[in-house]
């Protein structure tokens, strides 16, 4: 009797999970682009890191992200028990008599006692401390789900208690088998499906950060217009978000109280794929406005727990916009500059060659030359950036480098890949590949973040290899064996560059050049691979109209340098530098005496 | 004989027709010149530009052309100058002209030179000159074919105080035209209004900014005196705007206005790279600055450097006297 009532509500339970999951699934299998696998290595490692050893999660909020990984471990741990218990309940086969068994109960004690530790601090933290980030009302759904947890863990405690064959140990089984099947009929529609997609979206995730393949303009591909757009990974993404608000919490345009919220996203997206009309344009899902907010700083895809990748879907969206020509009015300047000038500046190239003379710098020749020195929009033509550029040269001579440049050089397009002016992009990549072939370097270096993203990552799938070094590694190769100062007080602090940190992962080489030039680093809050922005990425360099003077994101920034004390504050991003100076000047007396030094040049003075 | 089109909407003049009717005086060398006027109900706007020296006014004035549209004024310009046979027509370059002037050189199938800024004679025959590559270069332009060819005007470039006027007004004669309104093919919208600018520096000859070395709101008048005094309007960089100093619509750079006078005085501007994208086009660049490193003096023609609180007290000294 009891074995066909478990058969009864098993097919009924399991039939409602698996028609959720079969329409989540049909959503995927409709959509087009292909799941990428390339660099299978670095996928299993991030599995590993991030999903069986939940790092990601307890990073950022060590408490709440252990407690979850005890609920994750006791989930794992359960599942042979799980099996076992239905495969004895259904009559199919009892394995649970046995030495064995035995001990695997015993083990599990453990892993229900940890579980049940780790669900309490949640449902606490859910119901009580309420963070802003799980959203402004309480989720019944997923207090329900964690009394779920609850039960079960404390329904398997007492099976020690409650001997098997009792009523009160019968009671007790059915409660515990009960639950899980209710359980698995919420999963599916709710954000606890990031159980059974988590795994998968992690592995499926890109190995490189802000990864948005180039389009296809033979195939006729334009960006994302409609929901149909929307490539296979995005809504694997869409279906997995378990909206625990990492995104939002880093995202600088959140941050300085823009629209902006790369959750809502997310879930906009979701909504619009379980509405089911696929035909549906992606500017009626999103704000259009709120797209263009983003400045690809990568802290939202960087931070996502479950293997969310943002960017795609926010450059794609400006794709699909920029295409029809709805690209906000800043960029047409811009985009005309790019066009007409090569550079986002819209500056004669007689400038740079101006520089380049004054400079004394020669034409890169890959028989006399070792690197290529690759000058960007910035050290070409802004004067400010040209002293830092300066102070390289100085630093590359002194230690008997040599190096030379191209005689022409474009934007590398890294503002046109952002906003999604793709074409643009492929116009001034392709341009400059050909240059950079046939100049032939081994080796380029820049001293600007950006430029080694879009040549080190974006040239590549344009069939373009080559190695591209930012001058703080470059540098601090070069200058590692020579004699180190003593750190003086901690007057100097480093804003990482979004493109630098948290793209490059290069962390270490800057400060290890600031102290070894015998400056003591102050660090500012949101640091290393995980910085705030400076506001001026995805082509918002030119876009401070759109911001409100004081509470713009370089603004919030400024004011995290200036809270460390530090007089110096350090930058290594021509455009981080721009943004800062920017806001410190705009701050007026509340800016205080600070000064602003690139690391060349910082490193040049004191060698 | 040279033709001048006028440009006119709803009856107000454009003004840059005085620049392109001064230019026409001065290619015909004191013989006369014709200027027609195209629209409808345009015989104030006729009486008004018939005050220059000129042999006379001719307009094509039909209902179907009160609103522009480049088939009606393609017509009527067409008809007007197989009417009056003139050796060259004279436009000025504005955004209609750069829309009908083309339409207008291939119906009637002739030379078309635009943006002229001024004209020579190459080898005995008339040259036009025209910028080219960005204003880099500047080419000296021989319209070939039969008459006439059509030139336009770049605004700006001749003076609209030089038009010469004549003794009496000139005679205004309708000229007898048909317009077919079925071939028209447009249907004009209200013209497009961009948002309201209070303050249009990017019309100013002159302009004098200020920066953060002004320091302090209190001393914004010191800016402003040698703004009136030079006939300047008063612009600022970002900073300024941001502390609420002076009204955003006075802001140059990127995140401003894009401004290019024939003078533009920074005062206590560092130069950050936005604020040089917006003010590089300036003819002449003047820069006063405490720091002689400040990027400011990369762009700028005259540069000194020193305290401005001196230096600009000194400078309206000289101008008084």
């Amino acid at each position: 009797m009891a074995t066909i009532a478990l058969w009864l509500l098993v097919v009924v339970f399991l039939g409602a999970f698996a028609a959720q999951v079969a329409t989540r699934v049909r959503l995927i299998a409709a959509a087009p682009n292909p799941f990428s696998l390339d660099r299978p290595g670095e996928r299993i490692r991030r599995f590993l890191v991030d999903v069986v050893f939940q790092w990601k999660t307890i990073a950022e909020r060590p408490v709440v992200g252990l407690a979850h990984a005890l609920v994750f471990w006791g989930f794992v741990a359960f599942g042979g028990y799980t099996i076992t218990e239905f495969l004895y309940g259904l009559g199919i086969v009892d394995l649970t008599h046995g030495p064995w068994f035995e001990t695997y109960r015993l083990l599990l004690a453990v892993f229900a006692v940890a579980a049940l530790a780790g669900i309490l601090v949640l449902i606490v933290r859910r119901a009580f401390v309420r963070p802003v980030t799980l959203g402004t009302h309480v989720s019944t759904e997923s207090i329900i789900i964690g009394l779920f947890i609850v039960t079960l863990m404390v329904t398997f405690l007492l099976t020690y208690r409650l001997p098997e064959d009792t009523t009160s140990g019968r009671v007790n089984w059915w409660i515990h088998v009960l639950v899980i099947l209710a359980f698995l009929a919420l999963i599916p529609a709710s954000k606890h499906f990031h159980l059974v997609l988590s795994p998968i979206t992690v592995f499926l995730k890109s190995p490189v950060l802000g990864t948005v393949p180039n389009l296809d303009f033979e195939k006729e591909e334009v960006g994302l217009e409609a929901v149909k757009d929307l490539g296979r990974k995005m809504v694997l993404d869409a279906l997995t978000c378990v909206e625990c608000g990492r995104c939002q919490m880093n995202c600088p345009a959140w941050g300085s109280g823009k629209e902006l919220n790369p959750k809502t996203i997310i879930l906009q997206t979701q909504e619009a794929l379980l509405a089911g009309d696929r035909a549906k344009t992606l500017a009626s899902v999103y704000s259009e406005k709120v797209l263009w907010q983003c400045t690809t700083c990568g802290a939202c895809e960087n931070q996502c727990p479950v293997g969310i990748e943002h960017l795609p879907i926010l450059i794609g969206a400006r794709r699909g916009l920029v295409s029809n020509g709805q690209a906000p009015d800043y960029l047409g300047g811009v985009y005309n500059h790019l066009e007409r000038r090569g550079n986002i500046w819209g500056l004669g190239y007689d400038q740079r060659q101006k520089f380049v003379e004054s400079a004394a710098l020669e034409t890169f020749d890959p028989s006399r030359h070792d690197v290529l020195v690759w000058l960007g929009c910035a050290g070409a033509f802004e004067a400010d950036y040209q002293k830092s550029m300066r102070s390289l040269f100085e630093i590359l001579r002194a230690r008997g480098v040599t190096f030379g440049v191209l005689s022409k050089e474009r934007c590398t397009g890294d503002p046109a890949k952002r906003t999604g002016n793709e074409y643009m992009f492929q116009e001034l990549a392709s341009g400059n590949i050909v240059d950079l072939k046939a100049a032939g370097p081994k080796k380029i270096l820049t001293s600007c973040p950006h430029c080694v993203k879009t040549i080190g990552d974006d040239y590549r799938r344009f069939g373009y290899d080559v190695e591209i070094v930012h001058s703080a590694v470059f540098v601090d190769e070069l200058l590692r064996e020579t004699k180190r100062r003593t750190p003086t007080a901690a007057n100097v602090t480093f804003h990482d560059p979004c493109y630098l940190g948290r793209y490059a992962g290069t962390v270490d080489e800057p400060r290890r050049l600031l102290t070894g030039a015998g400056a003591g680093i102050a660090e500012p809050e949101r640091n290393r691979e995980n910085p705030f922005c400076c506001g001026a990425g995805g082509g918002l360099l030119f876009a401070d109209k759109e911001e409100e003077p004081g509470s713009r994101i370089s603004d919030v920034r400024f004011k995290q340098l200036q809270a460390t004390g530090a007089t110096t504050v350090v930058t290594a991003c021509p455009f981080c530098s721009i943004m800062l100076k920017g806001a410190h000047a705009s701050a007026g007396a509340a800016g205080g005496d600070v000064q602003f030094v690139d690391l060349m040049t910082f490193v040049k003075d004191r060698m | 004989m040279i033709l001048v089109v006028a440009e006119q909407r709803d009856g107000k003049l454009n003004r840059a027709t005085w620049e392109a009717i001064a230019a026409a005086q001065q290619l015909a060398g004191g013989d006369a010149i014709t200027i027609a006027v195209v629209g409808a109900a345009v015989g104030a706007v006729a009486i008004e530009v018939a005050a220059v020296q000129a042999q006379e006014v001719v307009t094509v004035d039909d209902p179907a052309l009160a609103s522009y549209t480049a088939d009606g004024y393609t017509m009527a310009l067409q008809q007007a100058i197989e009417q009056l046979s003139p050796s060259l027509v004279v436009m000025p370059h504005t955004y209609q002209t750069r829309d009908v002037a083309p339409k207008l050189a291939a119906r009637i199938d002739r030379a078309l030179v635009t943006d002229v800024i001024g004209f020579k004679r190459v080898d005995g025959e008339q040259a036009f000159v025209r910028p080219m590559f960005q204003g880099k270069l500047a080419a000296d332009v021989v319209p070939q074919g039969p008459a006439p060819h059509l030139i336009t005007c770049q605004i700006g470039a001749f003076r609209a105080d030089q038009a010469v006027r004549g003794p009496a007004a000139a005679p205004v004669r309708a000229l007898e035209t048909t317009i077919d309104a079925s071939r028209i093919r447009q249907t004009p919208e209200a013209p497009f209004q961009q948002e309201k600018q209070a303050v249009d520096l990017s019309q100013a000859e002159r302009i004098v900014s200020v920066g953060r070395g002004i320091k302090a709101a209190e001393h914004l008048p010191l800016a402003r005196e040698l703004a009136t005094a030079l006939g300047a309007e008063l612009a600022a960089s970002r900073p300024i705007c941001d502390a609420g100093w002076l009204p955003m619509e006075r802001q140059v750079g990127s995140s401003g206005q894009t401004v290019a006078p024939k003078m533009y005085l920074a005062l206590g501007i560092s130069g950050a790279i936005q604020h040089l994208v917006g003010m590089k086009g300036s003819q002449t660049i003047v820069a006063i600055n405490k720091d002689a490193e400040a990027p400011i003096f990369e762009v700028a023609d005259y540069g000194i450097v020193g305290d401005l609180f001196e230096i600009v007290p000194a400078m309206l000294a000289a101008l008084k006297s």
